[in-house]
């Protein structure tokens, strides 16, 4: 046991500060929420120089090798500066499925364009109708027509679809005998003639698109593993992007503490700072409590899903916990503000819709409490 | 970063549990936590019995170093406060073990620790602290029992009070006055010894709101204290009570109850039928369940960063103040989610109509023990805010 940071990961934390401090201040942050695209492809060029969205991807596909529990370690450290943008959509939903369940030519033709900041890529599950992520929802046909499959139907709240150069895309290739069975995953030229997109206006402007499929004409080999069994692979891209929005949300629960105890070391009322009120300060000490617990909780399931080791009930867990205390933290960290946290130009905002924006992302806390609730060993 | 216990550690930790396991077989029917130890006779005897198994193990005296027959490091003191948690098993006295043993480890006399430390070791001798009073409790320094040194002696007067098992502990450890006239009330006070026997001590109950006999008032009257029996220094006393590096603060003991809490609630709504449905299927029931167990496997997560953090010397105070807060108050709305799953139930005490022999309806009541005690979890929260976050003390 060793729950510290390593070396490396030390200096991937304060590198990674250090440079989005500098790149990508809230101000830009907010420049960003009023953008069409959302992200700002110069500092995307400048992050691949930095190797990040290589950096879980193997050498030999020209990334850095690093973990999964390293590629944690920058996304905190993103939550924390609030970094708008495709980078846990491409990295993580779309590099690691391609890791886990490509075929030799898809790692070949994909892994090295992510790597060097030359392909974006995102995960399109839901569809209109279903709330939660599981397999019920998924009813977009893929049919079968000589060298291809041909998808028909809508898919809601893709990230960033609006800039992706491809779509991890959830089909049903056929009536199975179980919601799982019968789904298959397709890459997809987000492209390609037959789709339409539109940007979903939401609380963190994060460019959550609908996509329409009108007889999009997928090749075959752009398969994603096997027919009909794609559903677990869907899993372990979901499993794996509820751990890094996890680790997004950490790092801005430390920023809201941050920001907090620094403004009210700072604002004076009644002759005094207002930091030196106990009614204050024992929020402030729970938001720090909360804040230690979530980051614990998170590094574990990110240490285990690294390891390889079976974790579907931590990483829920954690998503869970995560999803509640951000939203918690933040509504602190405004409040505590007083006016000027309420006002757009603020920090303070941001954080609190973002927290919002995270509890959604990869299950909320119901979906994920079920989850735990059948691992703790609840007969259902 | 590393959650991995070794292969070594997994065998050790398996070895606490496994004694532990046997010793909860032999529980007096009811018995739980510190009121189980002191309230009745049953379970003194239950908790000296286990001591003695304990030390036979020489696992009274882990983390000690080899001179005082000591073995091991604080990764086996976390195993067995897992283990012993986990079972609900008593037998490692919170005073004697777990505060005055580091305690005279760091700060006391070659003599002290020769005298002292090897009936703490066996099991033998348990102990009380006496250090709030009536008008000294989280403004501790405030304290005003006096200690006049009279030859080899001091003659102690004054009134202590929330003093745990103080009725049937062998020997106390206090904090006194020694001069009155310090400029700083945390001067002037003196760490000594003495055995609870000695003529002018009067223990008096107060019984814990559950009608347990858990505190209790301890009034001091000439009592006479040989001067070889301090801790440190005279008038350096609250230095010697600082001295809590040494003591194991993960929480880890009510932690893994939690854990066995969870369990034993499961299995009882697999097991209940509610108009033939299991309550297990309840989703209210299933939500509220979830929720208790990411809390708690949250408060595992750090409770593990804590020993981490201790196991190589960088756990600062305010660090342990938030598992403190956070598991004591998690055993607080775990009580409460036992006694709401059980119904009408939850409010029986241990009786022929009560579930889990009133472990709920206990704890419903008891949890405040540990928010209330070794500094209030609004201490915590002033300890987190001026150390932790530099937030500024009110003048």
């Amino acid at each position: 046991m060793d729950i510290t940071f390593t070396e490396e990961q030390e200096m991937l934390r304060k590198s990674a500060g250090d440079f989005l401090t500098a790149e990508c201040p809230k101000t830009k942050a907010r420049e960003l929420e009023e953008d069409e695209k959302g992200y700002s492809p110069e500092l995307w060029q400048k992050m691949a120089g930095l190797g990040w969205m290589g950096l879980a991807i193997p050498e030999e596909y020209e990334g850095m090798g690093m973990t999964f529990q390293d590629l944690t370690v920058l996304l905190e450290a993103m939550g924390n500066n609030v970094l708008p943008g495709p980078f846990s959509c491409t990295v993580v939903g779309g590099a690691f499925a391609i890791i886990e369940a490509g075929t030799a030519e898809q790692k070949k033709d994909l892994l090295p364009r992510i790597a060097n900041g030359e392909a974006i890529l995102t995960t399109a599950l839901l569809e209109p109708g279903s709330t939660c992520y599981d397999a019920s929802g998924v009813n977009l046909k893929a049919t079968a027509q000589g060298d291809n499959f041909v998808l028909s139907g809508t898919k809601v709240f893709v990230e960033m679809a609006n800039v992706a150069d491809y779509m991890i895309c959830a089909a049903r290739t056929k009536e199975g005998s179980s919601d799982e069975d019968g789904i298959s995953l397709f890459i997809v030229d987000a492209k390609a003639p037959g789709i339409s997109c539109e940007v979903i206006p939401t609380i963190a402007f994060d460019k959550l698109c609908e996509v329409r499929f009108e007889n999009v004409a997928v090749p075959k080999k752009n398969m994603l593993g096997e027919m009909d069994k794609g559903w677990p692979i869907m899993q372990s891209i979901m499993q794996k992007g509820a751990i890094a929005k996890s680790a997004e949300s950490v790092g801005g629960m430390q920023a809201s503490v941050d920001m907090t105890v620094a403004y009210c070391k700072d604002r004076v009322q009644y002759d005094r700072p207002i930091g030196a009120f106990q009614a204050l300060q024992h929020i402030m000490a729970d938001m720090w409590i909360i804040t230690q617990t979530s980051k614990y909780l998170v590094y574990q399931a990110a240490w285990m899903e690294s390891e390889g080791l079976p974790c579907a009930m931590e990483v829920a867990m954690a998503k869970a916990y995560v999803n509640e205390n951000y939203k918690w933290v933040t509504e602190r960290a405004v409040s505590l503000h007083g006016g000027i946290g309420t006002s757009r130009e603020h920090d303070t905002g941001l954080y609190y819709r973002r927290a919002k924006a995270a509890d959604t992302a990869f299950g909320d806390t119901d979906f994920q409490r079920e989850l735990v609730a059948k691992k703790i060993g609840l007969i259902s | 970063m590393d959650f991995k216990l070794t292969d070594e550690h997994v065998k050790l930790r398996k070895e606490f549990f496994n004694v532990c396991e046997e010793l909860a077989k032999k529980r007096p029917e009811g018995f739980t936590g510190l009121e189980g130890c002191y309230d009745t006779d049953e379970g003194w005897a239950y908790h000296l019995d286990c001591a003695k198994v304990f030390a036979k193990r020489g696992w009274l005296t882990l983390g000690w170093p080899e001179e005082y027959g000591g073995q091991g490091t604080i990764m086996d003191k976390v195993f067995m406060s897992e283990a012993t948690g986990y079972y609900d098993v008593p037998g490692v006295d919170i005073f004697g073990v777990d505060m005055l043993a580091p305690t005279l480890h760091a700060t006391a006399s070659q003599e002290i620790k020769r005298e002292f430390l090897p009936s703490i070791a066996s099991g033998e001798r348990m102990w009380c602290e006496l250090w709030s009073e009536p008008n000294a409790g989280s403004d501790l320094a405030a304290l005003s029992t006096s200690a006049v040194r009279q030859g080899d002696e001091y003659v102690i007067n004054g009134q202590k009070i929330w003093s745990t098992g103080a009725h049937r502990a062998h020997w106390a450890f206090a904090l006194v006055r020694t001069d009155p006239n310090a400029d700083r009330k945390q001067k002037g006070i003196t760490f000594l010894l003495f055995d609870m026997k000695t003529p002018g001590v009067t223990v008096n109950p107060i019984l814990y709101m559950d009608g347990g006999h858990l505190y209790n008032e301890v009034f001091l009257d000439d009592v006479r204290v040989p001067v070889k029996n301090v801790v440190g220094e005279e008038n350096q006393g609250w230095g010697v009570t600082q001295t809590l590096a040494a003591f194991e603060r993960s929480n880890l003991g009510a932690i893994m109850g939690m854990h066995r809490q969870i369990e034993e609630l499961v299995n009882y709504c697999n097991e209940t039928k509610v108009k033939g449905e299991p309550l297990a299927k309840n989703p209210l029931i299933r939500s509220r369940l979830a929720k208790a167990a990411c809390d708690l496997w949250a408060a595992h997560a750090l409770a593990y960063r804590i020993v981490d953090a201790q196991s190589r010397n960088e756990m600062a105070a305010f660090d342990a103040s938030a598992v403190k807060v956070f598991s004591g108050e998690l055993q607080a709305r775990m009580a409460q989610l036992g006694t709401e799953i059980l119904g009408p139930y939850g409010q029986v005490k241990h009786s022929r109509w009560a579930l889990f022999e009133g472990f709920f309806e206990k704890w419903y009541q008891q949890s405040f023990i540990l928010n209330v005690a070794m500094g209030t979890n609004e201490i915590q929260r002033n300890i987190i805010s001026w150390y932790g976050l530099g937030l500024p003390r009110m003048k």
